[in-house]
C-alpha cells in the first residue's frame, strides 16, 4: 500500500485586522491542489477568516505583537486546519446564538460550525486558544 | 491593511440604490449608517442594495447589514440585493438576512419587480 504523506503548510500572521485574508488566500490555494470544488474553496475561506478574525480580535486582544499561528495540514481524505492565538482573550467553546452578545463573535462560530464538516473549539490554557477545522473530501 | 467599505447612493427612477464598494467589515458600520440615515430621510418605501463590488463580507459586515435591515424593517422599507455571489447568497441565508431582503439577480431584475 503506497505511503500517504500529509504535507503541512504553516502560517504566522500579525493580528491586525485584513492578515486574515493572506490565510485565506493560502488555505484556498491547498485547497484547490487537493481537488475540492469551487464552492467548498469558498466556504473554507469563509471559515478560515472567521477563525483567524476571532484569534486576532478575541484571542489576541488586537495586540500587532502577538501572532496567530495557521497549520493547514493535507491528508488522504480530508484538509484539517488548526487556527492558533497566544490566549489572553479567552473564546467561548461553542457559538453564542447570532446576535447575543458580542455580535460579531456569534456570527463567526455560527458560520464555521455550519461550512465545516468537524469543528473542535479548544478555549485558552497556558498555550491559547485553538479552533480545529475539517473539511472532507466527500461530503 | 483592513480597508473601508465605500457606500454610493444612486438613484434609478424613484429607487434609492445603495452601492458597496470594497470590504464589508468591522470599519463599514459608520459609512453603511450613514448612507441608510440620509435614504431614511428622504422617504423612500423601497430600497436597492448592490454588492456587485463587494468582495469581501465578513462576520462584522454581516452584522452591521443585519442591524441596518432591522431598522429598514422597523421603518416599513422593502430591500432587495443584488450582485451577491452564490457564496454570498448561501451565507445570507443563511444567517437569515435573506428572511428580510428580496434577492435579486440585477438591478433590471430588481426593477422588474418593483411596485408600480
Amino acid at each position: 500500500m503506497p505511503h500517504r504523506m500529509t504535507r503541512e503548510t504553516e502560517l504566522a500572521i500579525p493580528s491586525e485586522l485584513g492578515y486574515e485574508q493572506v490565510v485565506m488566500a493560502s488555505a484556498a490555494a491547498v485547497a484547490r491542489r487537493m481537488g475540492f470544488a469551487p464552492d467548498r474553496i469558498d466556504d473554507l475561506k469563509t471559515a478560515v477568516a472567521e477563525a483567524c478574525l476571532n484569534a486576532i480580535e478575541h484571542g489576541n486582544q488586537s495586540d500587532v505583537n502577538r501572532t496567530v499561528n495557521v497549520v493547514l495540514s493535507e491528508q488522504a481524505d480530508r484538509l484539517v486546519v488548526n487556527v492558533a492565538d497566544q490566549g489572553i482573550g479567552r473564546m467561548p467553546s461553542r457559538a453564542p446564538a447570532p446576535g447575543q452578545g458580542s455580535r460579531h463573535r456569534g456570527w463567526g462560530l455560527f458560520l464555521i460550525q455550519n461550512l465545516m464538516d468537524e469543528v473542535e473549539i479548544v478555549p485558552a490554557s497556558l498555550s491559547g486558544n485553538r479552533i480545529r477545522m475539517v473539511m472532507r473530501r466527500s461530503r | 491593511m483592513d480597508k473601508q467599505v465605500q457606500v454610493n447612493l444612486r438613484q434609478q427612477g424613484s429607487l434609492p440604490i445603495l452601492e458597496f464598494v470594497g470590504e464589508m467589515t468591522t470599519i463599514a458600520e459608520d459609512s453603511i449608517q450613514a448612507a441608510y440615515r440620509q435614504i431614511n430621510l428622504g422617504g423612500y418605501n423601497q430600497i436597492a442594495l448592490d454588492f456587485a463590488k463587494c468582495g469581501y463580507i465578513n462576520s462584522a459586515g454581516i452584522a452591521t447589514l443585519i442591524g441596518m435591515v432591522t431598522q429598514a424593517r422597523r421603518a416599513g422599507h422593502q430591500l432587495f440585493a443584488y450582485g451577491l455571489t452564490p457564496h454570498h447568497q448561501k451565507i445570507f441565508r443563511m444567517v437569515g438576512l435573506a428572511d428580510y431582503m428580496l434577492i435579486c439577480d440585477s438591478e433590471a431584475d430588481v426593477l422588474a419587480r418593483l411596485k408600480p
